[in-house]
């Protein structure tokens, strides 16, 4: 039936489809697309089946030593993270195919694009603290070539700035995990599986740990100040920055710091302590720095890693409230965020794609001609913003609700923070949309003639993410409920 | 006795008698004689450690009594079989990784001279881990000295000589410094046998006798030892001597010949020194220091080398920190950690210098990264084999330099006064080693356009592909299944420290 | 009971998937079938409002916004209020609309934002808890902004991102507090006299207090309130005129409409009495006040001036809610109505001359009366209207304005806003009289041979009278009106 073994499957048959394409290559293009689209779909159709009908327990894949083994596991979280990931995949793939017949070395490309796919539901299932660090350096390791893909003189700059932040950071973060070992806190257990009582070494050198963890881990989630390299790695093909720097990489980031906030050292442990003011600090920091560089920067791409940043941190805000609350709010925000970012990034794309233009003054008045591309980007803006009926609105009302239970000082200012990046938000989107829809003085049919939507490859995807983000907007109840047993420890 | 119990003793001669042989045949036959006993070498040494391991004591070998400069004991162990038996593997493997191209534009007479000073390099190595008698142990450290010089040298480029030359003066300064101690000890002990010079200092040492001097000892011995495995600031010949060795001898140089020092200063805390005194003397804090230092310089000047060789050869030098960083905390699991660095480092160097050459070679020849430029799509096996050796490097889960990491970070802990520090740079560390190997990989897996001089796509022969492939293999073997050696290596250390059967 | 469910649905959906399809369908490139369509539409609206005057109190849910918050909708008193104001200034900007934009670009652009947002406005007039509020405000702001923007030259183009960027901070100001609202009240549903739970504020009055006051300044930004009243006189100067109106006659209203349902459907209005909130909410609707006229005196512009008078205004309604008593709150209410038309009037005037002489400034306007007398004559009331003067409207509105701050408790202010108001009437009267005398009795350098008259379209003319006349009437037969309004004030108070 529906054993542990299937996350074997879930997990592998990513890795080694993409490993087969790097011996496989395929002559037409035709064929490579079914085929790894193929992979794709089946991965995410045997990812929903493990959703609905959970294995219980876990599946032990190596005993490194003792105390240390590769372990995996679906509970609640892992289910949300896979689900997203494994929802998002398929429809990106397809929009990939489109926009790499532009940049070539496909092949290539799509060897790493597959085996990331099956690292990220790695890190979704990992049940230990190791584990998860495993598939943490997977993941740098097999996105690096994507990143580094056009192979010129700033990709390899991006991919070098990549190497350092990501390793560094994991580097810090494991230090940190060693530390959790002799004390117990290395399982994944909603609560914290540190045992208070025996615990030998001083609360304070535990708390470095965890400020270690936090910041090393957090690296990929892009927080203060380890956030830079976040923009350069827009360099990237556009399918790159949205699905893995929008989606896959940078919400493994702020996964990996729920794990470790909540299921090893334990929001209990944390709360209260300098630690948690540190790290709510640096969260708090990153959503206005973010926002301010974003309204700053004429780059559309690095615009909207900009806003990713800033984002990025609203889910730490929500973490690092330390609370049931806290965490159903960015649970809620790394979602929908995943799916409003890859939106904005794929409309950026198709725009892109299409007139090869890439910077903000160069895009006015093309809302007349893509008028479905700029609708869609609308949408999406509106969501990020926190408008209603968008489901953007519905992580940030939880995490504002949260906030406001909690009502300290700097949760409070987090609340504000949160409402003037929404404002900083609407200036640097609307600063694109308005002049696309109304340019001053008029249009430019002349300069406009080539300008028009994208096929269907771009389209449908486009289109799903929105009715997803719609349909989230005003019906979230379900997956509030589903959340809301993860963080009451249920599942 | 057991037939088995002689096969150490064999496996010397067996060596020794390849390296006379060598001298006289010729090139093409003294390789295949040499390939061939070391192939032996392999088997007897896994003989004897699967049967050390079963009896699970230690026992003697002798030898006759005094006079001959072969000693008169061997001591044979679950953790010295265990280590022979590696070397021998990673001598073996480095051979043949390195068989069609060691000396290749020399002539046959250079040849011969190549695999007599392999030979003699594998029968030093085995004497000095199998050896019972602290002068037995002198003499065969200057051999290994000679030979490792014999190697680099008969490759009779300029860089070589003047690297040779470099490390000649070095080594023979610590070989002095050890022959120094080992007077002095000899002078207060009267004993040259390990077991008696240890039951000897024992009283001594708590008569309160001569409790100056043998902190000196230590110290001499210590310093001596470090001085010729490469400890910093003793570092300064490795870049060039490894970079200037034949891939065999590169691999060798780093992976075994530094590393037998280190396993003979482990075997002399054991059995001459004690633990115990070991652990209480100051000499422990030094070495954790330069430890760390060497981690961190080692990395920091691999990070601006633009010739592949001589950054592989810096990570040496900081991986030799590593492994004295271990030692330096003072506690066994340190001990344990920095053996398991011994043999990871050894498989992961091995392979890292054996691919190196194999880029270089499909790159005309050169060393600079400029030019290796998409090397590994010329040399799939050496890439393939680089990226490996470069992710165990980094510390890479499923990787055997991962268990290393891990290893000296849970070493650590026990100590608390370290902990932090040796954590911080040990992530310092990782970063740096992940910034120059990446770049390196980065550099070779650039696409070059075609019309750029394709050189002489030399591909590899067989040998060479199934070398990368066995060190590959054994990397993933220590990354993932690390548990059984971490148990072997334990057990080999606790009997290192008792009385063997006669 | 369905019915009334059904029309509020109608009403907010029926006019923005118009809007949506005069976008879509290619037939709304003729202007016939356009304006036909948009005629339709906006009359429709009418009736529903009409309609719903009778409607005993009704909600309906449409979704969810978050797990317990509904997107609610009811019609109260209140709504019923605002969307029989909404749906009576439509109508008439949209007729004169079809005329009017018989000079602008893009006119089915023009229609469609203008149909979609009626529907919005209508969503803000019916919400029926503060989320719901909150999604239709920012909607509507979104929506508004390409009226504004509409002929795309450089300044209007700025002014609109002015405008959209001001309502979207001052939303989201009241975000703030609504998020904390929402965790101290006992229903998520207006209800009138408000539904706070006292328990769950604790002893956290200060936050409580602050949190109030983040709504009304952030609501108080489309109200245009002093400090953040900078966005209408850039918008209204670039605007269409019939844009103007509805902005400065409808949409700055809802930002007092959201005051209110803050104010006296959530909170409740005694929590607030002799607090330092009521004290900075009058002083800043007095500032504004003062402001605003002294502002129009001196503006030579003759749409920014009245922006300007807008402002001023407007801030009469925020002072006479802030005070708090019943008087106060029946003028205030009245002056909603009663500046919507005035300001309708004025506006639509100003577009007029526009659109037949490209007369923008102030002094410009010599003889213009002689032109265009029924216009202007329709400008004299409303003018008589906005200054105060009896048998007009304004004056009944201002009454109950002195009453209610007279009324009040509040010492210093009691006295102190009577005279404001004064103050403000006679600059008013500064400002106002000088056109219309101008108008008329232009001097002897005018030319007055050459005088003929442009009134030629009755669809810019009609709406004007019609306006103009409402200003008088509501003035002499306010009766049913104060006596729908006391209903309300009754309820809140």
């Amino acid at each position: 039936m529906h054993s542990l073994n299937w996350l074997l499957i879930i997990i592998f048959l990513p890795l080694v489809g993409g490993l087969v394409l790097s011996v496989l290559r395929f002559k037409r293009r035709l064929y490579r697309e079914v085929f790894v689209e193929g992979v794709v779909i089946a991965t995410s159709i045997l990812t929903y089946v493990l959703l609905y009908r959970p294995p219980l327990g876990s599946l032990v894949l190596l005993q490194i030593t003792d105390t240390i083994q590769f372990a995996l596991k679906m509970d609640g979280l892992a289910r949300v993270f896979a689900g997203l990931i494994a929802g998002l995949w398929p429809f990106a793939t397809l929009f990939a195919f489109q926009y790499m017949t532009h940049e070539g070395k496909e092949n290539t490309f799509f060897v790493f694009y597959t085996m990331t796919f099956g690292v990220t539901l790695g890190v979704a299932c990992s049940a230990n603290a190791f584990t998860l660090y495993l598939f943490y350096e997977l993941l740098t390791l097999v996105t690096l070539p994507l990143v580094m893909h056009a192979m010129d003189a700033a990709s390899i700059k991006a991919g070098m700035t990549y190497i350092k932040y990501s390793i560094g950071g994991a580097a810090f973060g494991f230090v940190a995990l060693v530390f959790l070992l002799p004390n117990g806190g290395n399982e994944f257990i909603y609560g914290g599986s540190l045992p208070f009582k025996t615990l030998g070494v001083s609360k304070d050198m535990m708390l470095l740990a965890y400020i270690f963890a936090f910041f090393g881990f957090g690296v990929k989630a892009a927080v203060f100040p380890f956030q830079g390299w976040l923009p350069k790695a827009s360099v990237a093909p556009t399918p790159v920055t949205a699905l893995l720097h929008a989606v896959a990489v940078v919400k493994s980031g702020v996964f990996a710091v729920m794990r470790i906030t909540y299921y090893c050292f334990g929001a209990e442990y944390l709360r209260g302590t300098w630690a948690q003011s540190v790290v709510m600090i640096a969260a708090l920091v990153t959503i206005l720095f973010g926002s301010i560089q974003g309204v700053r920067e004429q780059h559309i791409k690095r615009r909207l890693a900009y806003s990713t940043i800033s984002n990025l941190s609203y889910i730490l805000f929500g973490v690092t409230l330390m609370t049931p609350a806290g965490l159903l709010g960015g649970i809620l925000h790394m979602v929908f965020h995943g799916v409003i970012k890859i939106t904005l990034f794929f409309c950026a794309g198709a725009i892109m794609f299409q007139t090869h233009k890439e910077y903000v003054s160069e895009i006015t008045g093309f809302g007349k001609k893509m008028p479905l591309v700029f609708g869609i980007f609308t949408i999406a803006s509106l969501s990020i913003m926190g408008v209603p009926p968008f489901n953007g609105f519905v992580s940030k009302w939880y995490l504002a609700t949260a906030a406001m239970k909690i009502g300290t000082p700097l949760a409070l200012i987090g609340i504000l923070f949160l409402l003037i990046s929404g404002l900083l938000a609407a200036i640097y989107l609307f600063n694109i949309i308005m002049p696309a829809f109304f340019p001053i003085g008029g249009f430019d049919n002349e300069g406009l003639k080539k300008v028009h939507d994208p096929n269907w490859y771009m389209l449908v995807p486009l289109l799903v993410f929105t009715i997803a983000m719609i349909g989230f907007g005003i019906k979230s109840g379900p997956l509030v409920e589903f959340v809301e047993k993860i963080v009451n420890g249920v599942i | 006795m057991e037939f088995y119990k002689n096969f150490p003793f064999f496996t010397i001669v067996l060596a020794m008698a390849a390296s006379m042989i060598s001298g006289v045949l010729k090139g093409k036959y003294a390789k295949i004689i040499t390939i061939t006993v070391s192939g032996i070498i392999v088997v007897l040494s896994g003989y004897v450690f699967m049967e050390t391991r079963a009896a699970n004591e230690s026992f003697i070998y002798l030898l006759g009594h005094s006079s001959a400069p072969w000693g008169n004991e061997l001591r044979v162990g679950v953790l010295e079989a265990f280590t022979a038996f590696s070397f021998s593997i990673i001598f073996f493997i480095s051979l043949l990784g390195g068989l069609d191209w060691n000396g290749q534009k020399g002539s046959g007479k250079k040849q011969n001279y190549m695999y007599i000073m392999f030979d003699l390099v594998l029968a030093s190595m085995l004497v000095l881990i199998y050896t019972n008698d602290m002068f037995t142990a002198y003499v065969f450290i200057e051999i290994n000295t000679i030979a490792a010089c014999g190697l680099v040298a008969s490759r009779q480029k300029g860089g070589a000589l003047v690297a040779t030359t470099k490390y000649l003066i070095m080594s023979l300064l610590g070989s002095g410094l050890f022959l120094i101690g080992l007077s002095l000890l000899y002078t207060i002990t009267g004993q040259l046998l390990m077991p008696y010079l240890k039951q000897t200092l024992m009283e001594e040492f708590f008569s309160g006798a001569y409790i100056q001097i043998i902190p000196i000892i230590i110290g001499l011995f210590t310093i001596g030892l470090t001085m010729k495995s490469g400890l910093f600031p003793f570092y300064s010949w490795i870049p060039d001597l490894y970079s200037s060795a034949s891939p065999s001898g590169s691999a060798m140089l780093s992976g075994l010949v530094s590393k037998a020092y280190i396993f003979l200063l482990i075997k002399l805390i054991y059995q001459v020194i004690g633990v115990e005194i070991w652990f209480a003397s100051r000499i422990t804090t030094i070495l954790f220091i330069f430890g760390l230092i060497a981690m961190i310089f080692g990395s920091v000047m691999a990070l601006i080398q633009k010739d592949i060789k001589r950054m592989v050869a810096y990570s040496s030098v900081a991986q030799i920190g590593y492994i004295y960083m271990g030692i330096g905390l003072a506690t066994e699991f340190g001990i344990y950690a920095a053996l398991f660095h011994v043999f990871s480092h050894g498989v992961s160097k091995a392979l890292l210098f054996i691919a190196a050459d194999g880029l270089s070679r499909s790159s005309d020849g050169s060393r600079q990264f400029d030019h290796l430029k998409g090397s590994g799509y010329r040399n799939i096996a050496a890439g393939i084999g680089f990226s490996i050796g470069s992710l165990s490097m980094i510390g890479i889960p499923l990787f055997a330099g991962f268990i290393s990491k891990l290893n000296f970070a849970e070493a650590s802990l026990q100590t608390p006064s370290k902990t932090v520090v040796t954590l911080i740079v040990l992530a310092i560390s990782t970063l740096l080693n992940a910034v120059y190997f990446l770049r390196a990989v980065i550099v070779i897996y650039t696409p070059v356009s075609n019309d750029m001089t394709r050189t002489i796509g030399w591909r590899g022969e067989v040998k060479f592909k199934v070398a990368i492939a066995a060190f590959v293999a054994l990397n993933f073997i220590l990354g993932i299944a690390s548990r059984p050696i971490m148990d072997i290596i334990a057990e080999g250390v606790s009997i290192l420290g008792t009385s063997p059967i006669v | 009971m369905f019915m009334y469910k059904g029309m509020i649905v109608l009403s907010i959906f029926v006019p923005t998937i118009a809007g949506i399809g005069v976008f879509g369908l290619k037939s709304m490139e003729k202007a016939a079938i356009r304006n036909v369509v948009v005629t339709i539409v906006l009359v429709l609206n009418g009736c529903f409002s009409i309609l719903m005057l009778n409607a005993p109190f009704d909600a309906c849910i449409l979704f969810y916004l978050t797990k317990e918050i509904p997107a609610l909708f009811q019609v109260d008193r209140l709504s019923k209020l605002f969307g029989a104001i909404t749906a009576a200034l439509w109508i008439c900007c949209g007729i004169f609309s079809f005329e009017y934009t018989k000079h602008e670009i893009d006119r089915r652009r023009y229609y469609g934002y203008l149909l979609i947002t009626l529907g919005m406005v209508n969503g803000v007039c019916f919400a029926g808890n503060l989320p719901t509020l909150y999604m239709t405000f920012e909607m509507m702001s979104v929506v508004s902004t390409p009226l504004v923007l509409h002929s795309l030259e450089e300044d209007a183009v700025k002014a609109g991102m002015k405008y959209l960027f001001y309502s979207i901070g001052g939303a989201s100001l009241a975000l703030f507090g609504i998020v904390y609202l929402s965790t101290v009240v006992t229903s998520n549903q207006f209800m009138a006299g408000g539904t706070l739970d006292m328990a769950a504020v604790g002893g956290h009055t200060n936050l409580f207090l602050a949190m109030i006051f983040l709504c009304i300044l952030g609501f108080g930004v489309k109200a245009g309130m002093f400090p953040f009243h900078g966005w209408l006189p850039t918008a209204h100067p670039v605007a269409p005129a019939p844009a103007s109106a509805l902005l400065s006659g409808v949409i700055a209203k809802a930002g007092v409409i959201a005051i209110m349902r803050v104010i006296f459907y959530t909170t409740g209005a005694e929590i607030i009495r002799g607090t330092w909130v009521q004290m900075t909410w009058i002083i800043l609707a007095v500032i504004s006040i003062f402001m605003g006229s002294m502002q129009a005196y001196r503006e030579p512009l003759f749409k920014k001036r009245l922006a300007y008078s807008t402002v001023s205004q407007i801030s009469y309604i925020l002072v006479g809610l802030a005070v708090l008593n019943q008087a106060g709150f029946l003028g205030a209410l009245l002056h909603t109505v009663f500046h919507a038309v005035i300001k309708g009037t004025s506006f639509l005037c100003a577009g007029a001359i526009m659109y037949k002489t490209n007369i923008v400034r102030v002094d410009g306007l010599n003889g213009i009366g002689k032109k265009m007398p029924v216009i202007m004559w329709s400008f004299i009331f409303s003018s008589l209207a906005i200054i105060g003067i009896p048998p007009t409207s304004g004056f009944v509105s201002k009454w109950f304005l002195a009453e209610g701050a007279l009324a009040s408790d509040l010492s210093f202010w009691s006295g102190f806003i009577p005279i404001i108001l004064l103050v403000s009437a006679l600059l008013t009267a500064g400002y106002m009289l000088p056109i219309i005398i101008h108008a008329f009795f232009p001097g002897p350098d005018y030319d007055y041979k050459g005088s003929t008259s442009l009134e030629t379209s009755g669809l810019l003319v009609v709406p004007i009278l019609v306006l103009g006349i409402t200003t008088v009437v509501l003035g002499m037969f306010p009766g049913p009106l104060i006596r729908f309004i006391s209903e309300i004030g009754q309820l809140v108070q």
